[in-house]
Order: C-alpha cells, then sequence, then structure tokens
C-alpha cells in the first residue's frame, strides 16, 4: 500500500515536471513517452507476416533465409591485394588453433615448450627461404610493421649522428609514410625517381649517398603494382663500399616468387608479409641481420620477446602458417614461377593481339605474375565496373578506394591518361588457363565496347591527334 | 620398410588423384589435381630405390594433409566459380568416401 501510494506520488511529479518542460523548454531529442502509451509496435502492414511465424517441426522462431538465385564468384586476379591461403598451410596450423595452445613464452610446462618448438620450427623455415640465419628472424604482424619498425627504428637508433634516409618515389605506402614521418621527426629523406621501366639509376643511387650521414637506403625488391624487380644484388653490392649505410629492402611481393639469399644480395634487413606467399593474414616477419649486427629501436616495447625488437606474444598457429607457407614456397618456387610465366604469357599475347593500344607498365623483365596494362580511350575504373566477373585492382588495394591515378605510374613518367586506365592483373599459384582465357575474353569484348561509346575513339579512328585538341573551348 | 612395390605406388597416386579431386574449390582442386600428376610424371623413371623410398614416404604424407585440407575446404564450400562448368559439379563428398575406403599400400 505504502509502495503504491509512493509510486503514484512519484509519478505524478514526474509528469508535473515533463510537463512544465515541456512548455518552457523547445523539444529536445528525446520526449519522454508517458508509461501508458508504451506499447509493443507491431510489423508493419508490407511485411509479409509468415516470414515470421515458426513452421510446424520448429521449435522456436528462425528466420528463413530467402534463398538467392544462383551467383557465380568472380575470378580472383588480384594475387598482389593478397593470395588465397594454401590449404596445406591451414592443415599445419589446425592444430595450434585447437589442441596445441600453449604459450611459446612460457618456459615452465610442456604447453609452452611444443609451442616454441613450432615457432623454432617456422623460423628456420622462414629463414631458409631468404638463406638467413633462423636467429636473424623477427616475427610481426605483417609487412607494414616490419617495414615500420625498420625504417623508424634504423633510423631513429642512428639519429645523434645519421640523419639522412634514401628510399624511391615507387615504394608502398607504408615505406613513405614511415618516411613522412621521420622528415617531420627531422629526417633528410631522398626519395629516388624512377626510370621510365621503373628500375632505379644506380649512379643516381649511389650519388645520393652521404658517407657518414646516410643511415639507411630502403629500396623494394618487386614492386606490387607493376612488378618491377630493382637490381637488388647490384644495389647491395655498390652499397657495400659506405660503411655504416645499412640496406632494407621490402620483399612482401618478393618473397616466395624469386629466388633471395640475404648474404649474396648484401641486404641487411628486409620484410616478409606472410598473406602473399599464401598463407595467412596479419603475420609477417622481419630479418634483422645479426652479423654484423644491425641496431633498431624498436617500437613495441614489453616483454622482451623476439630479441627485445618487438615484444608481444607471439601468435604461434599464424607463425606456424608462415613457416608451413615458406617451405611449401621454397619447395614449388620453380614450378610456380614456370607456370606463372606461362600463364602470365598467355594473358598478354591474348589481350594484345586482340586489342590495339595496350600499353604494358613497368619493366618487362619484371615478376611475370604481376602485368599492369593501360588501356588507352578507356577509363579504368568504368572498365573495373564492367568488369563484374573479375576481381582485379587498378592498382594497390590500399588506394583502391580514391579514383586518383597511382602514384608508381605517375613515377614511371606514365602521362595521367595513362595513369588513369590501367588495370592490375595478379596471377598466382592457384590461377589455371580456363580462368586467363575467361579473361581475355572479357576484357576484350569490355575495351571495344567501352571504347565504341567513347567520342575520344572516335576520333581516334578519324585520325585526329588528341594531342593537338584544345580542350578549354567547352 | 623395404622400397615399395608398383602396386603400391599406383595405390598411392590414385590416392593422391582423388583425395585432390575432392576439393571443393574449383581453383585448389585444379592444382592439386595437375601437381599430383606432374610429381609423379617428373619421376615416372626413377631407379634409385632409396630415393623412390623416399619419395614415396613423402607422398604418403602429402596424402593425409591433402586430405585434410580437402575435408576443411568442404566444410565452408561457398558459390561456384564463374569459369566451373555448372552443369557437372563434383560431388562434395566423392573423395571423402573414396579415400576413406583406398586405403594406403603402406
Amino acid at each position: 500500500m505504502l509502495s503504491r501510494s509512493l509510486l503514484s506520488r512519484s509519478l505524478a511529479r514526474n509528469a508535473k515536471r515533463a510537463s512544465g518542460t515541456l512548455s518552457q523548454a523547445r523539444r529536445t531529442f528525446v520526449q519522454p513517452s508517458a508509461v501508458d502509451k508504451a506499447n509493443i509496435v507491431g510489423t508493419p502492414a508490407s511485411v509479409d507476416d509468415s516470414l515470421f511465424t515458426p513452421r510446424q517441426d520448429m521449435l522456436g522462431f528462425k528466420l528463413e533465409a530467402v534463398k538467392s538465385t544462383e551467383k557465380n564468384r568472380p575470378i580472383y586476379l588480384d594475387m598482389q591485394a593478397t593470395t588465397p591461403m594454401d590449404p596445406r598451410v591451414l592443415a599445419a596450423m589446425m592444430p595450434y588453433f585447437t589442441d596445441m595452445y600453449g604459450n611459446p613464452h612460457s618456459r615452465t610446462h610442456a604447453y609452452g615448450w611444443e609451442a616454441e618448438q613450432a615457432v623454432d620450427d617456422a623460423r628456420a623455415q622462414v629463414a631458409k627461404l631468404i638463406g638467413a640465419d633462423a636467429k636473424d628472424i623477427v616475427f610481426t604482424s605483417g609487412a607494414t610493421e616490419s617495414n615500420n619498425m625498420i625504417v623508424k627504428g634504423v633510423a631513429r637508433f642512428h639519429k645523434e649522428k645519421k640523419k639522412h634516409v634514401i628510399t624511391t618515389q615507387t615504394e608502398h605506402k607504408c615505406v613513405l609514410d614511415s618516411c613522412r614521418k621521420l622528415s617531420e621527426e627531422g629526417f633528410d629523406i631522398t626519395y629516388l625517381p624512377v626510370q621510365s621501366n621503373g628500375v632505379i639509376d644506380l649512379a643516381e643511387l649511389e650519388a645520393a649517398i652521404r658517407p657518414g650521414e646516410t643511415s639507411l637506403v630502403s629500396i623494394m625488391m618487386v614492386n606490387n603494382e607493376t612488378g618491377v624487380i630493382q637490381p637488388i644484388e647490384e644495389i647491395g653490392a655498390m652499397l657495400r663500399k659506405y660503411r655504416g649505410v645499412y640496406f632494407h629492402t621490402d620483399a612482401a611481393q618478393a618473397v616466395g616468387k624469386i629466388p633471395i639469399n640475404v648474404d649474396e644480395m648484401n641486404i641487411d634487413l628486409l620484410s616478409i608479409s606472410g598473406h602473399k606467399v599464401y598463407g595467412p593474414k596479419g603475420v609477417g616477419a622481419a630479418y634483422v641481420r645479426r652479423r654484423p649486427r644491425v641496431r633498431l629501436e624498436p617500437i613495441l616495447s614489453g616483454g622482451g620477446q623476439e630479441r627485445g625488437l618487438r615484444s608481444g606474444t607471439l601468435p604461434t598457429p599464424l607463425i606456424v602458417g608462415l613457416g608451413e607457407a615458406c617451405s611449401i614456397a621454397l619447395r614449388e618456387m620453380d614450378a610456380d614461377h614456370a607456370r606463372v610465366k606461362a600463364l602470365s604469357d598467355r594473358l598478354i599475347k591474348g589481350v594484345t593481339a586482340r586489342v590495339e593500344h595496350v600499353v604494358r607498365n613497368g619493366d618487362v623483365n619484371g615478376y611475370p605474375g604481376c602485368v599492369n596494362l593501360s588501356f588507352s580511350y578507356v577509363e579504368g575504373e568504368s572498365l573495373l565496373m564492367a568488369l563484374k566477373e573479375i576481381a582485379l585492382s587498378s592498382g594497390s588495394a590500399c588506394t583502391s578506394a580514391s579514383l586518383e591515378p597511382s602514384y608508381v605510374l605517375r613515377a614511371l613518367g606514365a602521362a595521367e591518361d595513362m595513369a588513369h586506365s590501367s588495370l592490375r592483373f595478379g596471377i598466382g599459384r592457384f590461377t589455371t588457363e580456363a580462368e586467363i582465357d575467361f579473361v581475355i575474353e572479357r576484357i576484350v569484348g569490355t575495351v571495344s565496347k567501352l571504347r565504341d561509346m567513347s567520342p575520344l575513339w572516335e576520333m581516334v579512328q578519324e585520325g585526329i591527334d588528341l594531342s593537338t585538341i584544345n580542350w578549354s573551348q567547352h | 620398410m623395404a622400397s615399395p612395390t608398383r602396386a603400391q605406388v599406383l595405390s598411392l597416386y590414385g590416392n593422391l588423384l582423388r583425395a585432390s579431386n575432392s576439393f571443393y574449390s574449383y581453383n585448389f582442386r585444379e592444382y592439386f589435381v595437375r601437381n599430383t600428376r606432374q610429381r609423379f610424371r617428373a619421376h615416372q623413371s626413377e631407379a634409385d630405390s632409396a630415393r623412390i623410398k623416399a619419395l614415396y614416404e613423402d607422398g604418403l604424407r602429402e596424402l593425409n594433409v591433402i586430405r585434410q585440407a580437402a575435408a576443411m575446404n568442404r566444410l565452408y564450400a561457398g558459390p561456384r566459380l564463374v569459369v566451373e562448368k555448372s552443369g557437372t559439379p563434383p560431388s562434395p563428398y566423392e573423395g571423402g568416401k573414396a579415400g576413406e575406403g583406398g586405403g594406403d599400400a603402406s
């Protein structure tokens, strides 16, 4: 009785306050509704009730998924963005996702030991692929972290004496952005230009070195947009003459695809990505030479794992996956390369034989699994939209949301219109001939359809030189 | 274990092909079938018995891995690719059953 009267009094007071504020203030976003008005809102009449009502044989409520019409998946031809994980890699990872869940840093029990053993085995597998010593491998979360750790770490460690870093204009965004960050911190960065085939000029690199001042040269091995392979061995041999200049190469696109030997190539630091070698995403590695020792300032501080360079518990299953992917890559590199080369030749020949005005961007002797083609008088993005049945990209996945022309192609000296009309074909271990033939058919059909719609193409057919037209009068 | 007999090697080849064929994903299926064929062809005229034995043991390990991998692949079957002939999709379970029944000659 007492509680009831209390309740009614407080309710009345609330209502009074509510009506008072209503009359004084303007409408706020949330209007308190009176208690008696609150009720359950039924479904609108437009919704079919039978979708929600349970059938006789159901134990409870269950929404029946509307059966999608039979839809096929597009062909995957974007191997530079990521590669499918090899099913053998998944098979190797599964035990560590299920039963063997120990922390590899636990030294006091068998769960830790078995995980540590697995990590050590994987370390050896990764090291073997690049001709390194297992102790030189540091596991990270991916090539972006490796690049950040190395570029920033080496530069910052030597900042007292050396404040100069050399890189190229066609590097991946994570190297370029790390360098931008360093320049904000007062470092001097040289962005080397590349020649029209995408390869750097060795003489130009040598001229850019400032002995005693340059701490790091960072040049990627295989470009992610054009497949251009830089002369890493020559660069390494040249840099050996300069003491105290460390050589880093971003080999995310190169590991497992072309032979690498860090000793023969005189590489001091190297970045590896797991998901570009048919391994899992979220794991990568950095090679940091111990003899002669390369020192760098760690970004992550903590428990001192990975020689203190990268603290944090190692993800055992992912590392096992990376190790297995590397060991498969080493075993099948020759067969894979021969196959990718054959498919790439088939694609280039098939397209250029039937479509005119196709330009291949980048060095012809680059990695064959990355074919960058520009189709003149066709806009790359509209070509992508029209090619619904093929998963392609016009450039790096990081910039695929923007309509800006690729900075890599611009660095190669490509005209703006050619950089806008480029497509990148990524061919990998699991690509088949049937897919390539299908792609050729679609490309040929779509390009000619788009060109038929293009007034520019019409002018070109009439023999008008587009560069002579004064476009400003419109 | 002595050097494997011809029948054992052929049985391994058959089992590997069956297991490879049991992948649901088009790309994996094509790759493993091709890979198996290529590897057996490459060593077709192998004479060194120690080498044959080592290759056979590798093959047995590989068979286990491929069976596991294919089984997991079938669990998460998605839509088919545009290049696959929609008329005759391989039954998603044929390989698993055949593989279990086949057994190894080891």
